[in-house]
């Protein structure tokens, strides 16, 4: 048992991207296996993108994939590297 | 980004486990450094002490933490009455409580992490927790709420340190010595090593952090230098290619008595470039022209060094 499996309950969390010129943004991370098309964000009416996703107690890397380059969060409240050695963001969970 | 969520209480307790797994499962080790100067008001040190009390009441997850204590701060006569109270009644309560003579903080750390170290196994992670916070105030219990965040992503996410954060504005003395002073000194000493460490955190003398059993083994085993612990394992974690992440913990500022004056700011520049030097001849001195080399950036740390305690001096004086 992985220490995040403790507390299962689903939390939602907000992911918003701030990139009003670009063409595609993805959300990427642990929870989705780095998949660049399994969560892809909407632009809303302020031209940032949003994606609410479930996610369970515990630290998640992520990352936007924005127009297919990976870019961190300014915003996230920290900062990790993936398996590969990459720089991503970090959002707890509780 | 913003999220629904709010951090995990440090108390709240995980879910029960099995003892088989409990067993199997690493554990954190949480090293708090009692502060030097004990305050007339406890305030700040109770509410820390409510948080290891809670530690110390999830076995399962922490191993029983311990507390370090300079012997000149219970000797102090200032509040020695209530400190003793105090220490028998809260402290010995929570934690295993290690007296030691200490020249300075960096050595009451080395003392914590070392017991805590020969108690650990591989796999576990070591949680140093300053006392010297404001932690009795409404802004550092929010912080006390996020320093398990950690240890616990170093476990998760298999990262060998996890360096805590404090947001503070630009005039912030702290800020201003790790812009004109820490950086720049780092920038000098060790260019690649440095950028590498800002892309992490702007607070590389940061005293909220979290290791992993190896990697605290190879810097505890290595020369402990007198100074700047934090800077130093970030280098040695540079060095190695170990996994570094930045947390951020909150708002949060000095007690009163940690506050920086001019003759704080200079101390510490001072021995943040003593200490480089030092890092950085124990790299170096094998090379056949090392002297050359180091004179050479011994000359511009001196200009670096004059450079920040002036710019130092027009900002807190």
């Amino acid at each position: 048992m992985s220490w995040s499996d403790y507390r299962k309950p689903l939390r939602a969390i907000n992911f918003i991207c701030h990139a009003p010129q670009a063409k595609s943004v993805s959300l990427v991370g642990d929870f989705n296996q780095w998949n660049p098309s399994s969560h892809p964000m909407k632009q809303m009416p302020d031209r940032s993108w949003l994606l609410t996703v479930e996610l369970k107690h515990g630290h998640h890397r992520y990352a936007f994939l924005v127009d297919n380059v990976l870019t961190l969060d300014p915003k996230a409240q920290g900062v990790t590297r993936t398996d590969k050695g990459e720089r991503v963001s970090l959002v707890p969970v509780s | 980004m913003s999220k629904k969520t709010r951090p995990t209480p440090g108390g709240s307790s995980p879910r029960a486990t099995s003892p088989r797994s409990a067993a199997r499962r690493a554990r954190i080790h949480p090293v708090v450094i009692y502060p030097f100067v004990q305050p007339r008001d406890f305030t700040d040190v109770e509410a820390l002490f409510d948080l290891v009390g809670r530690l110390d009441g999830d076995r399962a997850r922490y191993a029983r933490p311990i507390t370090v204590m300079d012997k000149k701060t219970c000797r102090a006569p200032a509040c020695a009455r209530a400190l003793a109270k105090f220490r028998a009644q809260v402290v010995e309560r929570h934690s295993d409580v290690l007296d030691a003579w200490c020249v300075d903080t960096c050595q009451m750390w080395y003392a914590g992490l070392g017991l805590a170290h020969e108690r650990g196994r591989p796999g576990d992670v070591y949680w140093l927790i300053p006392g010297d916070f404001n932690y009795g105030s409404a802004v550092g219990r929010e912080v006390l709420d996020r320093l398990h965040d950690l240890p616990e992503i170093v476990l998760e996410l298999k990262q060998d340190l996890c360096i805590g954060e404090i947001a503070t504005d630009h005039r912030n003395s702290k800020q201003l010595i790790d812009t004109y002073g820490t950086f720049a000194l780092l920038y000098n000493w060790f260019p690649v090593e440095a950028r590498e460490i800002r892309e992490y955190t702007e607070r590389p003398r940061s005293e909220f952090f979290a290791v992993e059993h190896r990697f605290l083994d190879r810097c505890l085993l290595q020369r402990w230098y007198p100074y700047e612990q934090t800077v130093v394992m970030l280098l040695q974690a540079v060095f190695n290619q170990r996994k570094i992440s930045r947390f951020f913990v909150g708002d949060i500022t000095d007690l009163p008595e940690g506050g920086e004056s001019l003759t704080s700011a200079m101390q510490q520049v001072e021995r943040t470039e003593r200490v480089l030097k030092n890092v950085w001849r124990d790299r170096h001195q094998g090379r056949k022209d090392w002297i050359q080399a180091y004179r050479s950036l011994e000359t511009q740390s001196d200009r670096v060094r004059r450079t920040a305690l002036m710019i130092l001096e027009n900002l807190l004086h």
